[in-house]
């Protein structure tokens, strides 16, 4: 029952004034960074971590308003879909399946409407789950040894790409690519290493100049590239007729999608995307015969819908307990922890108890705040939606120079990320995945350190490294996430393919 | 052929860089299990095999740019260099009026209505850091409306 006790904490904590106030700041800004063409929530949450930094917010402060933008991006991922059948991001594209039908139907109030009280539902279900999980796993979590983190931090890189990837190899060789940037630096014995004698670089390279350059510099490029600039034709929503009734019959549909979407979200190599179209294919098991799938059927757009949301909150769970993000997005907010100086993992949950509980309690409020927020205000939210990306990519690159240069005003930086957004240009044309780099950038001096430890308590011999059971079993299911989307990859895809090819061509990011 | 190109490159990157972990001074203080080479040393040997791999099995290309778009997107990258190098001296507004107002252009809106977005946005964001925010922006060639 400690539990209740930290989260009452917790509530202390997110609802004092200024607190309440950014979490409504990021949960709108969430919402619209969600809707907004081109900016997908990793994107979104790395242009305002520096801004959230060179305002000088406190750290629960910081946190909890990216948390909320983060939920919040979860949320308006679906208007996209449901408009225009073009998903927000990924784990959107299953809400296109019946959402865009529904619209066509004139009843895209109705959907929006739907889709924001399912997404509640399964925030709120998964919220609960990594309130009752996370202690426990952040308990366990306390028994590793330095060998057991090398292999987590493996297992980490290993299920990035998801069962679901396409090429593991090259989750390998970006991972690489993001470790090896982070050996740059004054290294923990004091020697030099790939620094050239550059100043600049003796502190070793900014991972958020890095994430902020390979996300948002490298989407204006191919915004240029796909000439996608011209807007998208205005979208007529009509007046909301919802009755109880239609909430009640997508309950159990939200139900099963949110609780689902939790355990995927949890699983290292499930992820959001996969979270949401296990819901959906569920919804249609169960439902069976008497649904109209595809055509629009209310509770094909709240299963996935839960399930994603659900997803998003769960990833949460290893990413708060381990210190070990299972996707873009959570990677970012480590990000965000590790800048400002909180070491996560499990000793956070004692050491920075009120920030960790300030946050799960900012989740839950700020779930009902995105509620309140998305019935009356997604008016609003559908005109920003024929705002032209002409305009609005330039604009948001110039707050990510805004945001990068208020750190520490200098022009380097900004050369610096310019660069970091070539290169992200070039990764994602080569298909090679972002997402690995930045977490290599992030774990890189943890998975050194621990290296480094476990190596001095044995000696020097390499075989402490898979010594303990645990070890073993990371180590196994580390080279399962690497042969698994061989095996059973391609035939995932396919499925996920034909599901979504059979209404339109959402593309998927 | 793309990922072989990139493959090769990569091995070529991950022998210097292997190379380069070689050549690291010991520690101050005699030599550990993990020096400061060893990590390096691993990551080099893990990059190289996993590149081989890319040139063994290629993925399919991605068509790559050539001509106008490429141009584009050149000018896009020589448009955010210049806006880096001239935010100090041209002053924030100025260089994001220009640096905005191209981008737009070249992503297709007429330039008129460009160059009022980068304006507009130049002024918005600086009057909100300023003095919303305190945090401050370069004025640049603007200094002399400095209230102080």
């Amino acid at each position: 029952m400690e539990t209740l006790g930290y989260l009452i904490d917790g509530f202390g904590v997110a609802l004092a004034p200024h607190n309440l106030m950014f979490a409504l700041l990021g949960a709108f800004l969430g919402t619209l960074i969600g809707a907004l063409p081109g900016l997908g929530p990793a994107n979104g949450v790395a242009i305002l971590i520096p801004l959230a930094f060179s305002l000088g917010l406190a750290p629960e402060t910081a946190l909890i308003m990216l948390t909320a933008v983060y939920a919040g991006a979860m949320y308006g991922g679906r208007i996209s879909s449901i408009l225009l059948n073009i998903p927000g991001d990924e784990p959107a594209m299953m809400t296109c399946l019946d959402g865009y039908p529904m619209a066509r139907q004139g009843k895209a109030a109705e959907a929006l409407a739907i889709s924001a009280v399912a997404s509640f539902i399964g925030s709120l279900i998964a919220t609960i789950g990594l309130i009752l999980l996370a202690p426990l796993l952040a308990r366990f979590a306390l028994t590793f040894g330095p060998a057991e983190y090398f292999a987590l931090f493996l297992l980490a890189f290993a299920t990035l790409g998801g069962i679901t990837g396409k090429n593991p190899m090259k989750t390998v060789v970006a991972a690489c690519i993001g470790l090896m940037i982070a050996t740059v630096g004054i290294d923990n014995t004091g020697v030099q290493r790939y620094t050239f004698g550059v100043l600049e670089l003796y502190e070793g390279v900014d991972f958020i100049i890095a994430i902020v350059g390979l996300f948002a510099i490298s989407e204006l490029l191919f915004f240029i590239e796909e000439k996608a600039g011209g807007g998208k034709e205005k979208m007529v929503v009509n007046k909301l007729s919802l009755k109880w009734a239609d909430i009640r019959n997508i309950l159990p549909s939200s139900l099963r999608g949110g609780v689902l979407g939790f355990i995927a979200g949890v699983l290292p190599g499930a992820g959001a995307s996969l979270g949401s179209f296990i819901g959906y294919t569920l919804e249609k098991k169960v439902v069976g015969k008497k649904g109209y799938f595809g055509q629009g059927d209310p509770r094909g757009v709240a299963g996935p819908e839960a399930g994603n949301n659900g997803a998003s909150s769960g990833a949460l769970v290893p990413m708060l307990t381990l210190g070990v993000p299972g996707s873009g997005t959570t990677a970012v907010l480590l990000a965000l922890l590790i800048s400002l100086n909180i070491t996560p993992g499990p000793l956070m949950f004692t050491q920075n108890a009120d920030i960790v509980w300030g946050v799960i309690a900012a989740l839950l409020i700020g779930n009902f705040l995105l509620l309140l927020l998305n019935i009356p205000l997604v008016g609003i939210f559908v005109k920003l939606l024929s705002v032209p990306p002409m305009f609005l990519l330039p604009v948001v690159t110039m707050i990510a120079f805004v945001g990068i240069y208020s750190i520490s005003n200098t022009t380097f930086d900004l050369y610096f990320m310019v660069a970091f957004g070539v290169a992200g240009y070039l990764f994602r044309k080569l298909e090679i995945p972002l997402v690995p780099i930045i977490l290599g950038l992030l774990l890189g001096p943890e998975m050194e350190k621990n290296l480094r430890h476990a190596m001095d308590i044995s000696d020097g011999d390499w075989a402490v490294l898979w010594d303990s059971g645990l070890a073993i079993g990371l180590w196994a299911f580390a080279g399962l996430g690497l042969i698994l989307p061989y095996v059973v990859g391609p035939l995932l895809r396919r499925r996920m393919g034909v599901a979504s090819a059979s209404s339109g061509n959402p593309e998927g990011d | 052929m793309n990922d072989r190109i990139f493959g090769i490159l990569l091995i070529t990157l991950a022998v210097a860089y292997g190379w380069g972990a070689t050549q690291l001074p010991a520690p101050f203080g005699g030599s550990e299990a993990v020096g400061p080479e060893t990590f390096p040393l691993l990551l080099s040997v893990v990059l190289v095999l996993s590149s081989l791999y890319l040139i063994v099995r290629p993925d399919p290309d991605n068509a790559w740019p050539w001509s106008r778009t490429g141009l584009e997107l050149v000018i896009a990258v020589v448009v955010l260099v210049l806006y880096a190098a001239l935010l100090q001296p041209l002053g924030f507004i100025l260089s994001t009026t220009l640096a905005v107002g191209t981008l737009c252009w070249r992503m297709g809106s007429a330039p008129l209505r460009a160059f009022i977005t980068g304006a507009a946005s130049g002024v918005g964001v600086f009057l909100l850091f300023n003095f919303a925010l305190d945090l401050a922006l370069p004025l640049g060639l603007l200094s002399f409306l400095e209230v102080s």
